[in-house]
This record gives C-alpha cells, sequence and structure tokens, in this order.
C-alpha cells in the first residue's frame, strides 16, 4: 500500500500541529482585567511623604524631570487598540476628555507652575511583548522619553514592563488591571489603579454570604490563571472557620467561552450559590447555561463582567446576580443628578472623542483615573518622577472622578492598593443596569491580608 | 446517569458545531486534496454578514440563507482570485500558506467592519426556540436537537450532492484525476471553484450555529475556538470522509463534555483530549476511522 497521499498527510499533520500552536498563542492573549468599571480612587490630600519614602532615588539615573518640556507633560500608555480586545481602548477616551478640559482651562498646576498633560499611545494587541516595545520607545532606553507611564492595560503586559521601569525608575502608575500583584514591594515603581483587587471582590462576595446565607454551598468557575486563582485561593480563605463550603471549582481555558459541561458539573455538585469568576464571553455564557438549566442559584459575577454589552447579552438570565464596583455607574438613573456625574457627561460631551460611549462603565473608569492624576499632581511640592512615586504611596482619603461616595483612596507604603472599598451592585435585567446595594464595604488596608502572599508577591 | 446523559448531550450540543466546520473541512480537502487553515476565519466572516443582516431587520433563518447565497460566491471568488494563481506553483505548501495569510486578514476584516469601537461583542439572534423537549421522559434541550437536525440535513444534502448528481460525479472526478476528468470534458477550474464555494456554504452554516449557542453572544475568536476540535474532529474521522467527520465531530464534543465533569486534573486543558485521540486513532489508522487508504500502482 504505497499511497500517495501518505506524505502530504503527514505533512498536513505537522502544519495542525502548528495551527494548533498558533491558535492557543492567539488565545492565550485573552484574559481579565477591566472589563466593566470598577474601582477608583480619591486625589487629594496627603503630605509630601519625604519621611518613610518608598522609592529611593539615589541609585536612579539623572532624569528626574525627562519628559517635562515646554511646560507639557508626557506620559506614555499601551493598551489594545485594534484585534479581539480593542474595547479596552474605551478605557483612554475616559482619561482623554478629562485631560483635554484640564488642558483647555489652562494645564494642571504644579508647584506654582502650569502644565499641559499629553498622552503618546500605542497599540499593543493586548500581547505582552508588543507592550514592552511600545513603552520601550516611547520611554526610551534612557529613560529620557516619557515623563510616567500611565494606565498600561493588562496584568501580564503591565508584568512584561515592570522591570525596564523598575531599572529607569520611570514611575509606571495607574496599572490598569485588578490584579493583586501591584502591591508587590520588590517594584516600587509600579503601581495599580482603582481597580479593586480580585480579593477584595472575593472578600465582598464571602462577606454578603456569611450575612445572608451562612451554610451556602459555593460552585466557582473561574479561569486557569493568576486571575483565576485570586478569586479561588481568596475566597476560600474568606470562608475558613465559616459554614459555608466550596463544592467544586471548575476552571476553564482561558480564550474559550464554551462553559456550558462545566456549569453542568457545578450544579451537579449540588451547589446552591455560583461564584461566577468567568470574563469576556464566558461570563454570560455561563449565566445563560445556569438559566438554561434551571439552575437556581445566589450568583455573582467578576467586575470584568459587568459592561453593558455583556450583561446585555446574557440578557434575562443576569436578572438579580450580584457583583461589586467603586464607581458610579453611568447607566444607573440614580445618580443623574450627582454633580460628578454631571460633570463626567458635560466632559465627555465637550471632549469626547467621537467614537466614545459614556454609558461604557470602563470610560467612566478611565475618566476617573485621569481626575485622580490630576489632583495627586497637583498635590506635588516638585514635578519629579521620584516626586510623583512616592506620592502615589501617600494618599490620604482621597475621592474624585467617578468614585462613589464613601469610596476613598488611601495608600501607604505597606499598603499598595488605591482602592479597596467597594459596594454591592445588583444587576435588573429590566432596567438593564445594576443598582446599587447596602452600604459602601470598608475593605481599606486589607487586601494584603485577604491575599495569598505568593498572588502579591509574583 | 443523568448527569452523565447531560453532559453527553452537551457534547453532542458542541459537537454538532465542530462537525460542521469538519464537513467543510473535508469538502475542500476531498475536491482539491487540500487543508484550508482559512475555513474558520471564512466562516466567521459569514458568521458577521449573517448578524449585518439580522441587524438589517431580517429575521434568523432568512439572515442565514442571504449569508449562504453571499458565502458560496465569496468562496468560489476566493479560490478563483487567490488560491489559483498560487496553485499554479504546484507546491502545495504555497497555498498552506496563503491560507494561513486569509486567516488573519479575515479575522481583522470582521474587526474592522463590524465592530464598533467599545464593542466587546455582538449578539445573533437564536436560531433555536429556548427551554427543554420531552424525549421519552428525558429533557433535552431544543437547542441541541435543532443543531443536530441541521448537521443532518448537512449531511444528506452532501451525500445526495456528491453521490447522486452529475456535478457530484465531476466533483469526485476532478479530485480523483484532475487530467483524466479534462479528457472527459469536465472543467476542474470550475469544479474547484464550486468546491470551495460549497465549503464556504457549510462554513455560514457551522459559524452561525455556533454564535447562536447560549447567548448567540461572539467576538472575533469564535472560530478559532471551534476550528482546532473541528481538525481535531477531521483528523479523526479522516480528512476525506464527511461521515468521518460528523462522527469524528461528535466524539470530540462528547469526549469534552465528559472531560469536563470526570477528568479532574485535565480541567482548564481539556484540548489535550481531542489531540490524545488523534494520536491514537492515527497510531492504529493512520487515515483516520473512516479515511480510506488510497492505493495506487507503482
Amino acid at each position: 500500500m504505497d499511497t500517495k497521499r501518505t506524505p502530504r498527510l503527514r505533512r498536513t499533520l505537522v502544519l495542525l500541529l502548528a495551527l494548533v500552536a498558533l491558535v492557543a498563542a492567539s488565545c492565550s492573549g485573552r484574559s481579565e482585567d477591566t472589563g466593566g468599571g470598577g474601582g477608583s480612587d480619591g486625589g487629594g490630600g496627603g503630605g509630601d511623604g519625604e519621611s518613610g519614602a518608598v522609592v529611593d532615588t539615589a541609585d536612579c539615573p539623572d532624569t528626574g524631570t525627562a519628559g517635562i518640556e515646554d511646560g507639557t507633560i508626557k506620559l506614555a500608555s499601551s493598551f489594545p487598540q485594534s484585534g479581539l480586545t480593542a474595547a479596552f481602548a474605551q478605557i483612554s477616551k475616559g482619561y482623554l476628555a478629562y485631560f483635554d478640559k484640564v488642558n483647555a482651562d489652562g494645564g494642571v498646576e504644579v508647584a506654582g507652575k502650569k502644565y499641559k498633560i499629553e498622552v503618546v499611545s500605542k497599540d499593543d494587541e493586548y500581547k505582552p511583548a508588543t507592550t514592552a516595545q511600545n513603552i520601550e520607545s516611547e520611554v526610551g532606553t534612557d529613560g529620557t522619553g516619557a515623563f510616567a507611564v500611565f494606565n498600561v492595560v493588562g496584568t501580564a503586559n503591565n508584568v512584561a514592563i515592570r522591570d525596564d521601569l523598575n531599572e529607569l525608575c520611570v514611575p509606571n502608575i495607574f496599572a490598569a488591571t485588578g490584579s493583586p500583584v501591584w502591591g508587590n514591594t520588590s517594584y516600587p515603581w509600579t503601581i495599580g489603579s482603582t481597580l479593586a483587587p480580585y480579593t477584595v471582590e472575593a472578600k465582598a462576595f464571602a462577606d454578603y454570604l456569611k450575612e445572608n446565607k451562612p451554610d451556602a454551598k459555593v460552585g466557582m468557575l473561574v479561569q486557569n490563571d493568576d486571575f483565576g486563582k485570586a478569586y479561588e485561593e481568596g475566597f476560600k480563605q474568606q470562608i475558613e472557620g465559616s459554614d459555608i463550603t466550596v463544592t467544586q471549582v471548575k476552571t476553564y481555558e482561558a480564550g474559550t467561552d464554551e462553559v456550558t459541561s462545566e456549569v453542568t458539573s457545578l450544579k451537579a455538585s449540588g451547589a446552591d450559590t455560583f461564584f461566577n469568576g468567568a470574563t469576556l464571553l464566558a461570563c454570560p455564557n455561563a449565566l445563560n447555561a445556569a438559566s438554561d438549566q434551571g439552575w437556581d442559584a445566589v450568583t455573582f459575577v467578576s467586575g470584568t463582567c459587568i459592561s453593558k454589552t455583556l450583561m446585555g447579552i446574557a440578557g434575562e438570565a443576569a436578572d438579580g446576580v450580584f457583583a461589586t464596583t467603586n464607581i458610579k455607574d453611568p447607566l444607573n438613573p440614580a445618580f443623574a443628578d450627582d454633580p460628578a456625574m454631571k460633570e463626567y457627561n458635560e466632559t465627555l460631551a465637550e471632549y469626547g472623542a467621537d467614537d466614545v460611549d459614556p454609558e461604557n462603565g470602563i470610560v467612566a473608569y478611565g475618566y476617573t483615573q485621569g481626575a485622580l492624576l490630576v489632583e495627586i499632581l497637583e498635590s506635588l511640592d516638585t514635578l519629579d518622577r521620584g516626586s510623583l512615586m512616592n506620592k502615589m504611596y501617600d494618599l490620604k482619603d482621597m475621592t474624585g472622578g467617578l468614585l462613589l461616595d464613601g469610596v476613598e483612596v488611601n495608600t501607604s507604603p505597606d499598603d499598595r492598593f488605591l482602592a479597596e472599598d467597594v459596594q454591592m451592585i445588583q444587576y435588573n435585567a429590566a432596567n438593564k443596569y445594576f443598582e446599587n446595594v447596602g452600604d459602601v464595604l470598608d475593605f481599606e488596608g486589607t487586601t494584603p491580608d485577604i491575599t495569598p502572599e505568593d498572588l502579591i508577591e509574583s | 446517569m443523568d448527569l452523565f446523559l447531560d453532559q453527553v448531550f452537551n457534547g453532542i450540543g458542541t459537537g454538532a458545531v465542530y462537525a460542521s466546520v469538519a464537513l467543510a473541512l473535508v469538502i475542500i480537502y476531498r475536491t482539491t486534496g487540500l487543508l484550508n487553515f482559512a475555513q474558520g476565519e471564512m466562516a466567521l466572516f459569514s458568521t458577521f454578514v449573517t448578524w449585518w443582516l439580522t441587524d438589517q431587520g431580517l429575521s434568523i433563518w432568512p439572515a442565514l440563507l442571504g449569508s449562504m447565497v453571499f458565502s458560496f460566491f465569496a468562496g468560489a471568488a476566493i479560490e478563483r482570485v487567490i488560491i489559483r494563481p498560487v496553485e499554479a506553483a504546484k507546491n502545495p505548501l504555497n497555498v498552506v500558506i496563503v491560507t494561513l495569510g486569509l486567516f488573519l486578514a479575515l479575522n481583522a476584516l470582521c474587526q474592522l467592519i463590524f465592530i464598533k469601537p467599545g464593542q466587546e461583542a455582538l449578539q445573533m439572534p437564536l436560531m433555536f426556540p429556548k427551554g427543554d423537549f420531552d424525549l421519552f421522559g428525558l429533557g433535552i434541550q431544543k437547542a441541541i436537537i435543532g443543531r443536530a437536525l441541521v448537521l443532518a440535513v448537512e449531511c444528506a444534502a452532501l451525500f445526495l450532492l456528491l453521490q447522486k448528481t452529475k456535478i457530484g460525479l465531476a466533483l469526485r472526478a476532478v479530485a480523483s484525476n484532475p487530467e483524466s476528468s479534462r479528457l472527459v470534458g469536465i472543467n476542474p477550474g470550475n469544479m474547484l471553484m464550486l468546491g470551495w464555494g460549497i465549503a464556504a456554504v457549510l462554513g455560514a452554516i457551522a459559524g452561525t450555529m455556533a454564535a447562536s449557542r447560549g447567548t448567540g453572544g461572539f467576538d472575533t475568536s469564535l472560530m478559532q475556538q471551534v476550528l482546532v476540535y473541528a481538525f481535531a474532529a477531521a483528523a479523526l474521522g479522516g480528512f476525506d470522509s464527511p461521515l468521518g467527520a460528523v462522527v469524528g465531530g461528535l466524539i470530540v464534543g462528547v469526549a469534552r463534555s465528559l472531560t469536563v465533569q470526570y477528568v479532574d486534573f485535565l480541567q482548564g486543558i481539556e484540548l489535550v483530549v481531542p489531540l490524545g485521540l488523534i494520536f491514537v486513532v492515527l497510531l492504529f489508522k493512520p487515515n483516520g476511522l473512516f479515511g480510506r487508504n488510497i492505493v495506487e500502482r507503482v
């Protein structure tokens, strides 16, 4: 059986394996981060942080004021602007609108002098290697480019740049992900944003159950990476010593949205509570599968899933699900007369890009980061990299942007997480927005305690 | 036992989608001897066309029909305009590289044309009603039955076309021996175009079915998730056997569901299972479960 086709078949199989690798590589880019809106912090008061400074600039190159020229502070960023995760680009439309407004009013005043703010951004399609290239070209190999790196989207993407920025003493501020890893003390030049750490979400859910369903049996669906681990380990740690049990944890491959079988399995485990830690389309799909299978469970969804699009896709199946946030939802009419919300809407109307959707929660998140940065800059006594970075670890009771009333940003050398206060929200499918439930939960300063250490120090 | 059956039906529901895409792969392989790596992204584009038609106000089935017609001509056009010029070089690798290029280009094109800034995903209207169908006391989701029916109709139509019509005969003749078929008056070029057109139609159906599972939410990664499983299905069943593609698709789908339920240590990496199956099957049957050994005189 000397076959003519066999060599071709063999060749195609080799190619098949190559394709699998290709697809796996392109899929693995999909991950958590900033899906819906989320935290924010307050800018504001606080001293100068001279004493107990976190960042020691003694060993730094002499580039403390690089990136400030002709009265303009140049910031660099990198985030997906094309490809599957291009939706994250909306975050930038929020802060750009805010910066444009500030610039139009003359700029931000630092130590008696006014500066305009300019953001140079490049597209990284959510690929960490591209992020590293982008930031290197914007900051320069010697750190003499942009003044600071601002709001880079993605956990792996920020991890890819933190070593270089540490070495060059370039601030990497407001990393746009809820990973607890921004508390890592080995990387003082990198700090997160007001997205609450994922473990804070887990604590909020655990606390809710302790109060309302003390014998809950919880089935968890999480992504098979550090994002999922933060939910799983964070939640399990919080329910220790209570009557709440985890019946089963199902992980799904990052990049897939087919989770029906996982949900079937969770339901069959006897769980009466569903911790849906999935993100992107896997999240509404899981809600839908639960509803199709008649699984009537108290349900929590990830803060990365609370966007208008994803919840809209879940529709009826999402009715009544809980999540957490720390910013005001532009869709919720309860905030229509809120002064901060009015200012937000006016700013977006006047300075927003043509393709911005102000109802999108991540635009509100971006806007809040812009407002806080301006507030922080204004509180500096000297404008240089070291001062900015030390100030980031000395924020006291800041509020601002669209942060919920009652949410305050506090940091210190021992507390490197900006916004840990969150409020529970519950989705109303008929109205198509989340309603705020109960009071703001004060988790200020708790992140290091509620987060397994290996998740921070990694 | 109920749980086991639930997972089997879950598997059939996803397996039907894998099988549909695998069928399209097989059709192109049968008519051209090629593996089309762009098959998934062609289906993705067709899916977006279906979505666009529903967005214009058509309901899902007429929209799918419209998309199938569009896909037929677009698939034929791709063969004529993009594939045939490189095929002339006689090196099959050239074509494979071109299909990989198409894969990337079509994906980017979908994003560019159909997705508005800030939109994470689109939503396809559902093809089948929600709810369970009572089959001898077993509740099976109507959508799963619907997908299995569509697959059955596809198979029947393909069987009739390939085995019972003159065009089907010509298609098979070209695949088996282009030179001789030319001598009996068949134009191989036209047949190749036809093969690509048919595959694109199957892709349109598969993509639309894949998108309208569950919530109907989909994005540009839709077919990348499916294509690997579809290739697995086709390899398992045999690249030249439509029946093999269907059986392979269902096996892969069910194997995946059962792995999720019963094999804890493979959690999150269920893809290992179809790849393991392929390995084992090809070890013993190099042409797949239903593939034929092609014997030629030396």
